[in-house]
C-alpha cells in the first residue's frame, strides 16, 4: 500500500508552471528520487510535501491521511507533519551543541528528560556523532554539520524523511561517504526517503527508484536506478544520465550512416525503427563505443584527455564529433591519428 | 660598499613598511585626539582643579571634587535617577525594538510606509520632539490626559509628580529611540537563514517556540549591541530633561548629564563638574567592560 501519494498537484508561481499535474505514490519504506535539473520543480515539489507551499491544485495524503488539499483549502502546518528533512544549507544551530541540536526536536515534543538522552543518544550513535556530542556545529566540518542536521531529523522517528540535496554542499569524498550512510540509516530506521537532486550519480547510489523530471515536474521515466540508466525512456533522460552521444545519421543504399560521412563506413547494428522518420537520432554512450585500428566507421582523433583512469576521446567523423572513453590499459590512440569506431549499443530517438 | 647601501635600503624599507599604515590612520588620529582624546585627558586633569572657567588661574585641590561628590546627596540621588532611568529605557527599547522589527520583517502591504512612520522619531530633533510631548503631558488640555478624561482617568500633572515625571521621561525616552534600534533589529533579524526557521519548522516548533529557540538566540548579537548602546543612551539623556522637565520637580528627573552641565555652565564650578563627568566616563566603561566580560559570551553569531 502507498505511503505517501501526490494526487494531480500543480503549483503555479505567477506565469510560471513549477509543477504541472504530478501524480507519485510512493510506498512504505522505499527510497524515491526526484532527479532533475535546477528549476525543474522537484524542490518544489519537495517544498509542498514538507508543508512550506500550498497547492492550486491537487492533494498529499500520508497513509490515508490528507495532509495538504487544494479543495478543502486544508494545509496541515509543517510543524504538525512529522516529517524528518535535512537541507542543502546546512540548517544546524550554531548556539546550540551537538547533543542539544540533536534534542532540539525532542524537546519542542515536550519529552522527558530520561526519554530526550536515550533517543537522542541513539541518534548520535547511529550518525557516528557521540564522540563530538559536546562540541559547537562551528567547531565541526561541512560532513559533520550535516550529520547533525541528519541526527536530528531521525531523532523523533519519523516515518517519511525529505532530503533536499542534502550532499550537494560537501566536497566528494564526504558525499560518497554520507551516502552509505544515510542507506544504512534507511535500513535501519525503515522510513520512507523522498530526496531530491540533480546528481544523477548520488540518486543511483541511493535510490530503490528513480523519477526523472524535466521543467513543470514533468516525469519524464519512473523506474529502477538500472532501467533508467540502460533503457532511458527518450532522449531527455538519456541525455540527463551519464555520458552521451546524439549524433544525427541518413540512410543509404541498405545501410545507415552518419550524417554527411557516407564515405567512413556504414554504423552497423541495428536499423533504426521505421517509425522514427526519416532523420532519426542515434544516442550512445562513450562508454559503448569501441576504438579499433581498421574498419569501423572511420574517423580521425582531434583531441584526447587523460580522465585517470579513463582516456576521453573526441573523434571527428564527418561534420560530427563522438565521444569515447576507453580505458587507460586498452591500447592508446594519438591526436590526428585515423580510427574505427564500432558503436556495441545504439539508442534510437526521434 | 654597494653592498651596505643595500643594507641601508633594505633598512629604510622596513622603516617605511612599518610606518606606512600610521600614516594612513594618522588623519583619522589627528581628529579623534582633538576633539575626543584631549577632552577626556583635559577633564580628568582640570577635575583635580578649583576652576571657574574665567580666572585665569586654576587652584589645585587634589581630589576634593570627587570627595565633594561623594558626600553630595544629590550626586546620590541623579546617580540613582539615572539607573532607575537606564532600567526603565533599556529594556523596553530592546523589546519594542525587537517587537517592532519582527512585525516590519514580515511581507505586508505597505512596508516602507510604516517603516517611515516608526524610524520618523529618529530623525526630527530630541527639541522638537520634547515640545510634542510637552503638549501631550501637559495637565488639563494635553492629549493623554484629554483622553483619559474620556475614560473616566483623573487628571494626571505627569511631569510635575514627583514618580511619574521620570517614567514620563522614560516613555520619551524610548519613543524618540526606539525607530533606530528597529532598523538595526530589522538587519540582525535579516541575517538569520530562512532555512533555519523551516528545519525548525519541520521539526515541529510552533511560533512562539520559533521565536524563542530561532529568532531570540540568532539575534543575539544586534540584542548585545543595541543593548550596550541603549545603556549609553540612557547616561546621555539631557535634552528632554532640559527642555521638559528642568530636572524637576526637585531634582526628581536630574539625569546625570544635567547635573554635570547645572554645575560645570550655570554654577560655572568647573572642577566638579569635571570630576562628576569623570564618574561618569568610568561608569560607562565599567558597565561596557561588564558587559562584554559576561553578556558577550550568550551571543551567537550565525
Amino acid at each position: 500500500m502507498a505511503h505517501v501519494v501526490l494526487r494531480n498537484i500543480t503549483k503555479r508561481f505567477g506565469q510560471v508552471v513549477a509543477v504541472d499535474n504530478l501524480c507519485l505514490e510512493i510506498p512504505r519504506g522505499q527510497c524515491i528520487s526526484l532527479l532533475g535539473p535546477s528549476g525543474c520543480g522537484k524542490t518544489t515539489t519537495l517544498r509542498m510535501l514538507a508543508g512550506f507551499e500550498d497547492l492550486d491544485e491537487g492533494e498529499i495524503l500520508v497513509g490515508d491521511r490528507v495532509i495538504s488539499s487544494s479543495l478543502k483549502r486544508y494545509y496541515l502546518p509543517p510543524e504538525k507533519r512529522d516529517f524528518g528533512m535535512v537541507f542543502q544549507a546546512f540548517a544546524v544551530w550554531p548556539h546550540l551543541s551537538v547533543f542539544d541540536n540533536v534534542a532540539f526536536p525532542l524537546q519542542i515534543r515536550g519529552l522527558g528528560r530520561a526519554e530526550i538522552r536515550e533517543k537522542t543518544t541513539t541518534a548520535l550513535t547511529y550518525t557516528g556523532l557521540l564522540d563530538v556530542r559536546d562540541s559547537y556545529p562551528n567547531e565541526l566540518s561541512g560532513g559533520q554539520k550535516q550529520r547533525i542536521a541528519l541526527a536530528r531529523s531521525i531523532s523523533f522517528n519519523p516515518t517519511v524523511m525529505l532530503l533536499d540535496e542534502p550532499l550537494s554542499n560537501l566536497d566528494p569524498k564526504m558525499r560518497e561517504v554520507m551516502r552509505f550512510e544515510i542507506k544504512e540509516l534507511q535500513k535501519r530506521f525503515n522510513f520512507t526517503i523522498i530526496y531530491v537532486t540533480h546528481d544523477q550519480a548520488e540518486a543511483m547510489a541511493l535510490s530503490d527508484r528513480i523519477v526523472v523530471m524535466d521543467y513543470g515536474a514533468k516525469v519524464q521515466q519512473d523506474d529502477t536506478p538500472l532501467n533508467v540508466y540502460h533503457r532511458p525512456a527518450n532522449k531527455f533522460v538519456f541525455g540527463f544520465i551519464g555520458l552521451s552521444n546524439f549524433l544525427q545519421v541518413e540512410a543509404a543504399d541498405g545501410g545507415t550512416y552518419l550524417a554527411g560521412a557516407r564515405e567512413a563506413g556504414p554504423i552497423g547494428g541495428e536499423r533504426p525503427p521505421q517509425a522514427l522518420g526519416a532523420t532519426p537520432t542515434l544516442a550512445c554512450r562513450p562508454g559503448e563505443i569501441e576504438l579499433l585500428r581498421d574498419g569501423g566507421v572511420r574517423g580521425l582523433i582531434a583531441r584526447r584527455t587523460l580522465l585517470g583512469d579513463i582516456v576521453d576521446y573526441r573523434v571527428r567523423v564527418g561534420a560530427q564529433e563522438v565521444r569515447v572513453q576507453r580505458s587507460v590499459r586498452q591500447p592508446l590512440f594519438e591526436e590526428g591519428a585515423a580510427c574505427g569506431l564500432r558503436f556495441t549499443r545504439l539508442h534510437w530517438y526521434a | 660598499m654597494s653592498s651596505q647601501s643595500g643594507r641601508i635600503g633594505k633598512a629604510r624599507r622596513r622603516w617605511a613598511q612599518t610606518l606606512r599604515p600610521y600614516a594612513y590612520i594618522l588623519p583619522t588620529f589627528v581628529f579623534l585626539f582633538i576633539f575626543t582624546h584631549w577632552p577626556i585627558l583635559r577633564t580628568f586633569y582640570v577635575s583635580f582643579f578649583k576652576w571657574n572657567m574665567a580666572s585665569p588661574t586654576m587652584e589645585f585641590v587634589g581630589a576634593a571634587n570627587y570627595v565633594q561628590a561623594w558626600k553630595t546627596p544629590l550626586f546620590w540621588q541623579v546617580l540613582g535617577n539615572n539607573l532607575l532611568f537606564a532600567a526603565g529605557t533599556v529594556p523596553l527599547t530592546l523589546a519594542v525594538a525587537l517587537a517592532l522589527a519582527l512585525l516590519i520583517n514580515q511581507k505586508i502591504r505597505g512596508l516602507a510606509l510604516y517603516r517611515a512612520l516608526l524610524f520618523y522619531p529618529t530623525m526630527i530633533p530630541m527639541a522638537a520632539a520634547a515640545m510634542i510631548w510637552l503638549w501631550i503631558l501637559t495637565p488639563n488640555y494635553g492629549l493623554l490626559n484629554y483622553y483619559g478624561k474620556w475614560l473616566g482617568l483623573p487628571d494626571v500633572h505627569w511631569l510635575g509628580h514627583s514618580t511619574l515625571a521620570l517614567w514620563a521621561l522614560v516613555l520619551v525616552g524610548v519613543w524618540k529611540r526606539v525607530g533606530y534600534y528597529m532598523v538595526i533589529y530589522l538587519a540582525g533579524l535579516q541575517v538569520i537563514p530562512e532555512h533555519l526557521y523551516e528545519a525548525a519548522r519541520i521539526e515541529g516548533a510552533g511560533p512562539w517556540q520559533r521565536f524563542w529557540k530561532v529568532t531570540f538566540p540568532l539575534v543575539s548579537p544586534t540584542t548585545f549591541f543595541v543593548g550596550v548602546m541603549a545603556v549609553i543612551d540612557a547616561f546621555q539623556a539631557i535634552d528632554q530633561v532640559y527642555l521638559m522637565t528642568g530636572g524637576g520637580p526637585g531634582n526628581a528627573t536630574n539625569l546625570f548629564i544635567f547635573y554635570i552641565y547645572q554645575n560645570a555652565f550655570r554654577f560655572f564650578d568647573f572642577g566638579y563638574g569635571s570630576a562628576i563627568s569623570a564618574i561618569l566616563f568610568l561608569i560607562l566603561l565599567a558597565l561596557t567592560l561588564l558587559a562584554f566580560r559576561t553578556l558577550h559570551r550568550k551571543v551567537h553569531y550565525a
